[in-house]
């Protein structure tokens, strides 16, 4: 290979550690579009897992089990299957289909809603620093947007906790089980819910490091790379509302 | 105008690294254990042990445990939170994490230095197939007679899922890993990787996964092989969790490392290095990490879908919950057969390498090795139910999956013609590198081939879940993927060592394992063809005497290796001095002096002509 070694020795050559931050920055980009393109595909694996769960419908049970009726758990949502040899006498001879609902649609939105408002507040958090180069107004919205993300945390926790689920007692050992549609939400609000805390961890950084004059209004580029991720994770929050609130009965 | 560039690195005094001064693999470890004692002792003490799924839920907590104290211990996790209360590295610490006037103790290190961590995989490498080779010697003794009981039948099945797991973990970074780091970012004529802590973060997560690996051996019961076949992980015990746990880590230290190939390759090429004037073996990095890119989130989805199976009662691949083990095989699959191409690419890309230099022509026709690549890298995310011709599932999908299966016969020929038409009339300098990559091509032949019968529905279906099998995949990966992988070793040792790898203790490990794997194998194919199924501890009498001439030939592919590894751990200090460019390549890589210092250049060369362009003056007589 010709090479030319006295040619192309400028300042910025001058060690990977000392680039300008408009070459690094670029860098980081692709970095964090490769991530999302990574992120992208487990997403499309988990609505292909969730669409062939419902499409299979094996044994008719992506909402449904096989089992005893028992009283409502509290919540109203959980249904209970108790093992015949726990109630015997006060159960039917035969298991009967005990069908679970979906999970409430409303509340499904109002997280993914949340989750998009705080990508706003970091977008406007961006734009404050780049723009309008006003710093208060960017660690104040950073703020702002990691808060409203906690709180689509904790609307996930609950969704998780409102998932319809089966409920036995085997000789005094608990069995909890999730149907397929059960199972599908639970793999869904639980990625949700690390990439939410992901961005708390982000957005928390973002604040902080504001707040120390590490980000400043010469060196907005971290908050783009952090606001790229967040509207990724915030469109990827749509796409599985929309999926799963129009998608999950089997008529 | 080929030159040499020779670096005199000054000596820095520097008080940078803060924290990580006293981190390293032994603080690594001590964290892990302590990080995995402390989340089982929580684990244990708050979870319901009358609840059926604790057990596993304890050993999932306590594998995280391990993962987060290893982090901790070893110093991955310093960076991420002084970046949150924004304390920025210095240059100082900058350099202290690179390994700066550290000696050997870097190697220990959560180095940042890329021809560190390409040392450190070289390593971990080796150690992965010493420890998968063990195992496999193992199951030969056990299945060298009929009936024998050199361990029981669990065990057994313990051995064949981890020696199958470290085996491909191995492979995976067999050449990627060392060479990927070691060489391509110099090659082209980049000071670092794009982003050296995550570097360094890919390697000791793949160490941390590795160790959770290894734990399952003691802990056992792991019935369902390396593809982790559901419904049978329900019989499987808390090592399945490990299982799983190791693998969901190992996805994310290669998805790190597929992200910072690409990033490196695509913004830190110096001035000239045109994507045309790339060295090929480049190329066939970022193929392959992109594949990686697409293939590895399902490998992780369908572990985490596992652990939810096993420790939330979930019913993802259980039939009574409205689940089903064909989701699992789907999404095993999808990420299983591309993973075949993230092993196979960059050795094949290795040889490509080697072939020119060696042949002293420029690679034949590169854009079709490229094209070669890119084909086989697209075709392969389209053949992945013919792994479930047998399963029942979409048997109307049958014929068009065959069909993609079969086209990958042609990218695969491109590689053939790549490779023999580089050699072809060439000047080939029959050192150790080329032996090996000879011994590629004719165990390649017989894997690509009996890869085209498995592809046939008809014979599949009586193949299938035999030792044809066995031996068709060990062709790809023991004859030809650890082939181009040693070939290899051999041509970029003295880049890294400054010495040779010793020609003759190589040609003897070439020649057991060449012929080792002939025995081996070919054995393996007639007991398969006699309808010897795959997995089982104990078989027919029919099958004797194949199974006792592939055991033999399978302990003569061991000495083979243990013979290279001790040429490999003899040769670092004692091998005869090869020089900087001891074969007279023209790729940066053999520009820069050996060993390349800290940040690789002093002066960023800028690149006016492709690496292949042999003048006859490096013709060798």
């Amino acid at each position: 290979m010709s090479i030319d070694t006295h040619s192309h020795h400028d300042a910025h050559a001058d060690g990977g550690h000392h680039e300008p931050p408009e070459v690094v920055d670029g860098r980081q980009r692709m970095s964090i579009w490769l991530f999302i393109g990574g992120d992208a595909i487990t997403l499309a694996a988990l609505v292909f897992t969730y669409l062939y769960l419902r499409g299979v419908n094996t044994s008719g049970h992506w909402m449904s089990m096989l089992g005893y009726p028992g009283p409502q758990l509290p919540g109203g949502h959980s249904w209970a299957f108790y093992d015949a040899n726990v109630f015997n006498g006060s159960n039917p001879a035969a298991p009967t289909t005990i069908v679970t609902g979906p999970l409430s649609s409303g509340l499904n939105w109002l997280g993914t809603v949340v989750t998009a408002i705080s990508a706003g507040l970091i977008w406007s958090a961006e734009r404050a620093l780049r723009v309008a180069k006003n710093k208060s107004a960017f660690t104040m919205l950073a703020a702002l947007g990691t808060i409203v993300a906690f709180v689509a945390i904790l609307i996930s926790f609950h969704q998780l906790s409102l998932i319809p689920q089966i409920y036995s007692i085997h000789n005094d050992s608990a069995v909890m089980a999730f149907t397929a549609y059960g199972s599908s939400m639970m793999i869904i609000i639980g990625a949700a819910i690390v990439h939410l805390m992901l961005l708390v961890f982000l957005g928390l950084g973002l604040t902080l490091r504001s707040a120390r004059g590490a980000i400043n209004v010469e060196n907005w580029y971290q908050s783009r790379l952090v606001r790229m991720f967040w509207v990724w994770v915030a469109i990827s929050a749509v796409a599985t509302s929309a999926l799963t609130t129009t998608i999950n009965t089997i008529h | 105008m080929t030159t040499t560039l020779e670096h005199k690195a000054p000596v820095i005094k520097h008080e940078g690294g803060g924290l990580a001064r006293h981190q390293n693999f032994l603080t690594a470890m001590i964290g892990g254990i302590a990080g995995a004692f402390i989340a089982w002792a929580i684990a244990h003490h708050l979870l319901d042990q009358n609840v059926r799924t604790t057990s596993d839920a304890v050993a999932v907590l306590t594998g995280c445990g391990w993962i987060v104290g290893f982090w901790f211990g070893i110093g991955a996790l310093n960076a991420p939170f002084a970046w949150l209360v924004g304390k920025d590295q210095t240059r100082k610490d900058q350099l202290y994490y690179a390994g700066e006037d550290q000696g050997t103790k870097r190697y220990w290190k959560y180095c940042t230095d890329h021809k560190v961590v390409g040392v450190q995989y070289i390593v971990m490498t080796m150690v992965l197939l010493g420890a998968g080779g063990i195992l496999a010697m193992a199951i030969r003794t056990e299945l060298i007679v009929p009936g024998n009981h050199f361990v029981n039948q669990q065990v057994y099945n313990g051995f064949i899922a981890v020696h199958g797991m470290l085996m491909i973990l191995a492979l995976i970074v067999a050449v990627a890993g060392p060479w990927g780091n070691f060489v391509v970012p110099i090659m082209c004529g980049a000071k670092d990787m794009a982003f050296p802590r995550l570097n360094a973060l890919s390697l000791w997560t793949l160490v941390a996964a590795a160790g959770l690996l290894l734990t399952t051996l003691a802990v056992g019961s792991l019935t369902m092989g390396w593809v982790v076949l559901a419904p049978i992980t329900d019989q499987a015990g808390v090592g399945m969790d490990f299982f799983a746990l190791a693998i969901l880590v190992f996805t994310v230290s290669t998805t790190v490392a597929g992200v910072n190939t690409i990033c490196t390759v695509f913004t830190m090429r110096t001035k000239g290095m045109t994507l045309e004037r790339l060295p090929i073996m480049v190329w066939g990095a970022i193929i392959a990490a992109a594949l990686g890119l697409y293939a590895f989130p399902y490998f992780s989805l369908v572990e985490a879908l596992q652990i939810l199976d096993r420790t939330f009662s979930t019913s993802f691949f259980v039939g009574t919950g409205g689940g089903t083990g064909w989701l699992q095989a789907n999404l095993f699959w999808l990420m299983g057969h591309p993973e075949v191409y993230v092993i196979l690419i960059p050795a094949v890309a290795a040889l490509f390498e080697i072939s020119a230099v060696m042949a002293r022509k420029p690679v034949f026709s590169y854009r079709t090795a490229i094209a070669g690549m890119v084909g086989l890298a697209g075709l392969s995310i389209l053949v992945w139910a013919h792994h479930m011709f047998t399963t029942g599932w979409a048997p109307t999908l049958g014929g068009p999956f065959m069909v993609t299966t079969e086209l990958i016969s042609i990218p695969t020929g491109l590689f053939f013609l790549v490779l023999i038409g580089t050699l072809w009339r060439g000047n080939i300098w029959m050192k150790l590198p080329t032996v090996w990559m000879f011994g590629f091509i004719a165990n390649f032949i017989i894997a690509g081939i009996t890869g085209i019968y498995l592809s046939d529905i008809p014979i599949d279906n009586q193949l299938h879940g035999t030792m044809f099998v066995t031996a068709h995949f060990h062709y790809v990966f023991v004859g030809s993927v650890l082939f181009g992988a040693i070939a290899a070793l051999a041509f970029w040792y003295p880049k890294v060592t400054g010495r040779f790898l010793d020609e003759k203790l190589g040609r003897i490990a070439f020649w057991l394992a060449f012929i080792g794997v002939q025995v081996t194998f070919m054995s393996m194919f007639v007991s398969g063809l006699r309808g010897m199924p795959r997995r089982y501890s104990s078989y027919s009498f029919i099958f004797e005497h194949t199974n006792f001439i592939t055991t033999i030939g399978a302990y003569m592919i061991m000495a083979g290796m243990l013979v290279l590894g001790g040429a490999v751990i003899y040769c670092w200090n004692h091998g005869e001095p090869s020089g900087s460019n001891p074969w007279h390549a023209n790729s940066l890589e053999w520009l820069v002096s050996t060993p390349p210092p800290l940040e690789n250049f002093d002066v960023l060369p800028v690149i006016t002509e492709d690496p292949y362009n042999f003048g006859k003056e490096l013709v060798r007589s």
